[in-house]
């Protein structure tokens, strides 16, 4: 007994756990179903049953740099074959919130995306403070003639605005991914590997959505997330080359160049794909939701801001063609103040997955432990 | 006693016989009903009881005896319950007695089934060989009568059984009948079957040839059974040397059968020991969640870990596939080791669950069941009872103390 282990279990994280959609939690009895109904676990130390021990024990320390839980993409197997109703899946997903508080900097924005009662903040604090620059630059109101938005954002006052939003969005989220993986090599003991390679690999299964087609009962989830990830990448292009006109070419929007050019191909199909997308992620969490749980309100949330930004940005679009102007510039609006929540909530949202599920799949690779996949 | 009210038993397994012979023998009028075409139920189908290891004769024998020696048991098999009606006192019961087709005349000469040419798969054996239409169930039955399946036999245009008869016991245009009881109470006995393993999709939902039932494993090991009591696996006749046991094979799951169905680490414990004896090679590892011996059984479960050639590791299984030759891939988390393994095996037997018999088939009567299909007895209408399986997942030994409790319970509410 020299090595007799203290136990010290964190109740809080125990309780943040259940209240953010592991309510399931305390049903799982160590089965293990399912570690091996789950297909993108690595044979060595599998997950989830580890981690639902884990959880229900209140050791939160063993979620410190703990790669697994991002490993996992809530393919749900585990959830529906899960003798017990435990939802691991679920589970999983309240564990990785969890995470994302840890690891994102600063704290009181991670309570405002995570508390349901302040929920209003979220769309409240940018609708002020976008309502507040707007008016300073004096084009907040409804503009009189054809429906041009450049009259009531000009293309300066976007770049102005939302390229530090994004910029500090992103800066969060690399801040919190170099903590996380720094942590994961020093809980896993792994101090080299083929940084370069890893980091290559990982971007070929995400541009590949390789995880996805691994999953069996959820496959479906492969296409839904397919398009809302190409679609919000056919709008950066989109915007990327609106930038070029603007900033390079010294264009001025609107352009006029009708709808065969290349920013209108690929916003109208970005548009699309997130629309589309959203839609089935939506509808997929309502299928045999009873068994695989319908979401946490951390999921809900993101799926309802995206699809607010994709339904905002196509419908602003429609009316503007339409000249409805008292109608297309409130909408137009919207559709600002959800893209601009999107890109500063971004490492306290459920977006933050970006950064720690790359950091984690990356890490998996880097140490050697993925080759031990099946 | 001058007005014997008779009491029925429903079901000639180890309850209904064992709540029969009590009851009789106390001295009330028995009227015992079983649907299959013979009495012993699934206790006959049994190579060994747990823990003794003795063969399940020792008791069947004995309750037949006491059958045939006492006057006051009137039995009925292929006999189904068609209404009950009435209350304490005065239960009034239909009966549906369907063909046998062979009268008290058949000796068991064993003519009519090689003439017969219809063969069947033999449900006694749970499908693991065939049988012919016109048959004996199995070699120990009682009543030793032949039967002629009704479903399967080509009837009078065919009579080749009836040629080949010397004793005129054959008669293919016998018609079902239906017979009027009135009882003074019943016993509910129709015990359990075993979960459909088509149902477990991750464990091959019985497509799996080397992939049997625990309840298959009994018919194997049995001397009466298909392989005459050598255990041979299905595929291709070979002796598994390799064999694994998947417990809680739908039980405690809530996508199956919510419950622990008590008997299954026992029974898988003890075909452990089938296996250790006749192939002293062998090795045998039993996956579990937990291994549950309740009460006094922990000694077998103690003698059976002391075994070398017996592993037991904790982890459900939850994936079997079919691989080359025959062989069964299983996966496992080896939950103590805490790695993912798969790996190879002859035969693999699935510890399927109890799960009664009124889950399908519900006894015809004001009579209310849990969702899982058991009844509950203090739901019963006064003069009802409910006995072994019917009310839980339960052993033999149980079933048997609990059928000879009842059968007092019986006897004053037959007097009342």
């Amino acid at each position: 007994m020299a090595d007799a282990t203290v136990v010290k279990p964190d109740l809080d994280f125990v309780k943040g756990v259940i209240a953010s959609g592991g309510d399931s939690l305390k049903k799982c009895y160590q089965c293990a179903t399912c570690t091996v109904v789950c297909n993108v676990t690595p044979d060595k130390n599998p997950f989830p049953r580890k981690e639902m021990l884990w959880a229900q024990w209140g050791l939160k320390e063993k979620f410190q740099g703990n790669p697994d839980v991002w490993l996992c993409h809530q393919c749900n197997d585990c959830s529906a074959y899960c003798p017990r109703g435990a939802k691991p899946g679920e589970v999983l997903g309240a564990i990785r919130k969890q995470t994302i508080k840890q690891y994102s900097a600063p704290g009181a924005l991670v309570d405002i995306v995570n508390k349901k009662a302040l929920m209003p903040l979220i769309f409240i604090i940018p609708a002020v403070l976008l309502a507040v620059l707007l008016s300073a630059a004096g084009t907040f109101k409804i503009h009189d003639g054809d429906v041009i938005f450049s009259k009531f954002a000009s293309t300066h006052f976007l770049q102005f605005v939302f390229t530090p939003a994004l910029l500090f969005g992103v800066a969060v989220g690399v801040m919190g991914m170099r903590k996380f993986w720094a942590d994961m090599k020093q809980t896993n003991k792994v101090y080299s590997g083929d940084l370069n390679a890893s980091v290559m690999a990982t971007l070929k299964d995400i541009v590949g959505h390789k995880k996805f087609k691994q999953c069996d009962v959820s496959s479906d989830r492969f296409v839904s997330h397919f398009l809302v990830f190409y679609g919000f990448v056919a709008a950066a292009i989109a915007t990327a080359i609106g930038v070029l006109y603007i900033d390079i070419l010294g264009m001025e929007s609107p352009f006029s160049l009708g709808y065969g050019t290349p920013v209108k191909i690929f916003g109208n199909i970005g548009a699309i794909g997130i629309i589309v997308g959203i839609i089935l992620m939506m509808s997929n969490r309502f299928k045999n939701a009873e068994k695989l749980g319908e979401g946490s309100y951390f999921d809900w949330l993101l799926l309802s801001i995206i699809a607010i930004v994709g339904i905002s940005g196509f419908l602003a679009q429609l009316l503007r063609v339409a000249g409805v102007a008292p109608i297309a510039y409130p909408v137009y609006f919207i559709h600002l103040v959800f893209v601009f929540s999107l890109f500063i909530y971004l490492p306290f949202s459920k977006l933050a997955h970006m950064f720690y599920r790359g950091a984690a799949i990356c890490f998996n690779k880097y140490s050697g432990r993925e080759a031990q996949t099946q | 006693m001058a007005d014997k009210k008779k009491v029925l038993v429903i079901g000639g397994g180890f309850s209904g016989l064992t709540a029969a012979v009590e009851t009789a023998e106390a001295g009330s009028e028995v009227v015992l009903v079983e649907k299959t075409g013979f009495l012993g139920g699934r206790v006959a189908q049994l190579n060994k009881y747990f823990p003794k290891l003795c063969p399940p004769n020792c008791g069947l024998e004995i309750n037949y005896k006491r059958i045939k020696n006492n006057a006051d048991i009137t039995f009925y098999t292929l006999a189904e319950v068609e209404s009950i009606s009435g209350q304490e006192g005065n239960f009034n019961v239909t009966v549906k007695l369907n063909p046998r087709f062979v009268n008290d005349k058949c000796t068991g000469c064993n003519a009519c089934n090689e003439a017969c040419p219809v063969e069947m798969p033999n449900e006694f054996n749970y499908g693991l060989d065939k049988t012919k239409a016109a048959h004996i169930i199995h070699n120990q039955a009682f009543p030793f009568k032949y039967v002629i399946d009704g479903k399967h036999c080509k009837g009078t245009s065919c009579a080749k059984c009836v040629e080949a008869c010397k004793y005129d016991a054959i008669h293919l245009d016998m018609k079902p009948e239906t017979i009027t009881l009135n009882v003074a109470s019943v016993v509910l006995a129709s015990g359990w079957e075993p979960y459909d393993i088509t149902k477990l999709d991750n464990l091959g939902g019985g497509n799996i040839k080397n992939v049997i039932t625990n309840m298959q494993m009994e018919r194997l090991a049995s001397p009466n059974g298909p392989t005459s009591g050598k255990i041979l696996r299905p595929s291709d006749g070979k002796e598994p040397k390799n064999i694994a046991f998947v417990q809680c094979a739908g039980s405690r799951d809530e996508n199956h059968l919510p419950y622990c169905s008590y008997i299954c680490c026992m029974a898988s414990l003890k075909q452990a020991t089938y296996l250790r004896e006749q192939y002293p090679d062998s090795t045998v590892r039993i996956f579990y969640i937990d291994i549950r011996t309740p009460g006094r059984y922990e000694q077998f479960y103690w003698k059976v870990k002391d075994d070398p050639g017996v592993t037991l590791t904790k982890g459900k299984v939850a994936r079997l596939t079919e691989a080359a030759g025959g062989d069964v891939e299983l996966v496992v988390e080896d939950v103590l080791a805490g790695n993912k393994i798969t790996e190879k095996y002859d035969m693999v037997v699935l510890a399927a669950g109890m799960v009664p018999s009124t889950k399908a088939a519900k006894i015809p009567g004001e009579i209310s069941y849990t969702h899982e299909g058991f009844v509950v007895p203090a739901f019963l209408k006064k003069g009802m009872f409910a006995v072994g399986s019917l009310k839980s997942p339960v052993d033999v030994a149980k079933s048997v103390q609990d059928a000879t409790g009842v059968a007092i319970k019986t006897i004053q509410s037959a007097r009342r």
